[in-house]
């Protein structure tokens, strides 16, 4: 189960590691021209595995099919065209410093923020969530192909409640036996209820998304199989801001969730063995271990520090407008509008009166990720702002679009 | 007679991308109908920024519908003059009018004999056809 590369970290001498390292590139180069590949990645770092995965679909062979397998620790993944203020409750995010003492956590600490590159909603990953990838010909592709291998996946483990639904999403079916159905029917099950009959809703068990390219089509999707944190999830996925902000790009669409309750190990078993089904070749498929070793792939490396930078997450946001005027509180109300993660412009305006303060120009392109103290950049935003409403219309800020140095853990 | 001479202007992609050819300084780029439809509703459009260069069969933006980001390519290298901001604010004007008020943005294009390959409005007619057939 140890990569080549670990192994040769335990070796003597330079001279083996590089041998080492120069073989893995040619036979990762050689496999990545096979007609059928089959990878499983034993890291939980979900930057490097956005980034394999990535990397996959520009170098695996234009007829080529490949199945992607990996899990990632606790990780809020959004999509290409998101926002990460309107999706995500970002002062959870924080790791508790070191320096101050432990309180008994509610939540978790260190949970990462990804954008991925595939559209769609945000989704929470964890360590009981299995997430799935098959890269093809855009020729071969549909929507439900592979989230139709994944239930037949699911059915031969004795999941017999699973079905692909109309959104394209694999769901559980609640309640009693309804009918028989064909068995072969992968949208159907004997527990769907028709639309009229008092509903029970299924529970949403694996979400897709999809990244078409010229020449490849990649559709991956989480699998939930045994998450502990399944109760607290939503406080994560619960932006404060939400109320507040009108937003252009694309907003997540909320089903209740469940586990399947199945170990990773039965999953990725059966979703291999349904891939290799589909996509029988002539000598089998080999099943390629990928670690932090393929970040000496340059193309991975790059694609790695651009999901891990703050430009790619943040910046990357479409336009939006966040405004206190649906806060009673206040006695005046401000706007800003945020284009490319960074203020385009803005007013202040005494509720009760027409008179506007435009946004000073100076402040014009701050990025809203960088500010360290919202109450220090308002009042360079705004002229003729006393420093109290400042300190005030700071708090509200702070709350909305958490500044770096002052998140709060959970527990306070 | 004025639609006879719309679909001469017009040229096709095998990706599903138009291009029309009436005025190489500033030709006008979109998707097709037929790719609108294969897409579905769109809900979010990324449009390239003016003045990037950009070689024939580049990605110059991409358009994201049911949970998809597809890539669009542009069908000629030249350099992006304009956009079509419309789109950031309506991107279904792309569902509605793919191949008019939906284009994308305008190229200044640099080798007019690359728009010799491309197809005319009646042959990606017969390619659409031949692809649903497969």
């Amino acid at each position: 189960m140890i990569t080549l590369n670990r192994a040769c970290t335990r070796a003597r001498g330079c001279q083996h590691l590089l041998i080492a390292r120069r073989r893995l590139s040619q036979s990762a180069l050689d496999r990545l021209a096979q007609p059928v590949q089959s990878y499983i990645s034993t890291s939980r770092d979900p930057y490097l595995n956005l980034s394999v995965e990535h990397y996959l679909l520009q170098k695996s062979a234009p007829e080529s099919t490949v199945l992607f397998l990996y899990v990632n620790r606790p990780s809020i993944i959004i999509g290409r065209n998101q926002n990460p203020w309107l999706e995500v409750n970002l002062a959870l995010l924080d790791p508790v410093p070191q320096s101050q003492p432990k309180t008994e956590p509610a939540g978790l600490e260190n949970v990462d923020l990804v954008r991925r590159r595939s559209g769609g909603g945000t989704v929470f990953h964890d360590e009981g969530n299995v997430n799935w990838t098959v890269i093809c010909p855009p020729k071969a592709f549909t929507r439900d192909k592979h989230a139709e291998m994944v239930v037949r996946a699911l059915r031969s483990c004795g999941v017999e409640r699973s079905r692909v639904n109309e959104r394209h999403d694999i769901v559980l079916d609640q309640g009693e036996r309804i009918a028989d159905v064909d068995p072969d029917d992968t949208h159907l099950t004997p527990y769907t209820r028709r639309a009229g009959i008092s509903e029970i809703k299924p529970l949403k068990v694996s979400g897709s998304a999809y990244k078409l390219t010229r020449q490849r089509a990649l559709h991956h999707g989480t699998c939930l199989l045994s998450s502990p944190n399944l109760n607290i999830i939503p406080d994560y996925l619960h932006s404060p801001a939400k109320p507040h902000i009108t937003a252009r790009g694309v907003e997540s669409v909320s089903s209740p969730v469940g586990n399947i309750v199945l170990s990773n190990e039965h999953f990725t078993n059966a979703v291999r063995s349904k891939f290799d089904g589909m996509y029988r070749s002539p000598k089998g498929t080999e099943h390629i271990e990928v670690g932090e070793d393929w970040l000496e792939h340059q193309a991975v490396k790059e694609g790695y520090a651009e999901l891990k930078s703050r430009e790619w997450t943040f910046l990357q946001t479409p336009q939006f407008t966040i405004s206190t005027s649906a806060d009673p509180a206040f006695t005046m109300d401000v706007e800003l509008t945020v284009r490319n993660g960074a203020v385009s412009s803005g007013h202040l305006r005494r509720r009760g009166s027409a008179e506007l303060v435009d946004l000073d120009k100076h402040s014009v392109g701050q990025r809203v990720h960088d500010i360290k103290s919202w109450p220090e950049t308002l009042s360079h935003m705004f002229a003729g702002v006393d420093s109290a409403e400042c300190g005030r219309l700071g708090a509200w800020f702070e709350r909305m679009l958490p500044a770096q140095a002052t998140r709060r853990r959970i527990a306070e | 007679m004025r639609r006879r001479r719309a679909a001469l202007e017009k040229k096709y992609t095998e990706d599903h991308e138009w291009i029309d050819i009436s005025s190489p300084e500033s030709a006008s780029i979109g998707i097709s109908t037929y790719a609108a439809k294969a897409l579905g509703d769109v809900v979010y459009v990324e449009l390239p920024t003016v003045d990037t260069e950009v070689n024939k069969g580049d990605a110059i933006g991409a358009v994201e519908s049911v949970k998809s980001a597809s890539d669009i390519m542009t069908p000629v290298g030249g350099t992006i003059i304009e956009v079509n901001s419309v789109l950031e604010e309506k991107p279904g004007t792309i569902n509605k009018s793919p191949e008019g008020d939906g284009w994308l943005a305008k190229i200044k294009v640099t080798d007019t004999t690359e728009l010799e390959g491309l197809m005319d409005a009646e042959a990606y007619r017969a390619f659409t056809e031949e692809v649903e057939d497969k």
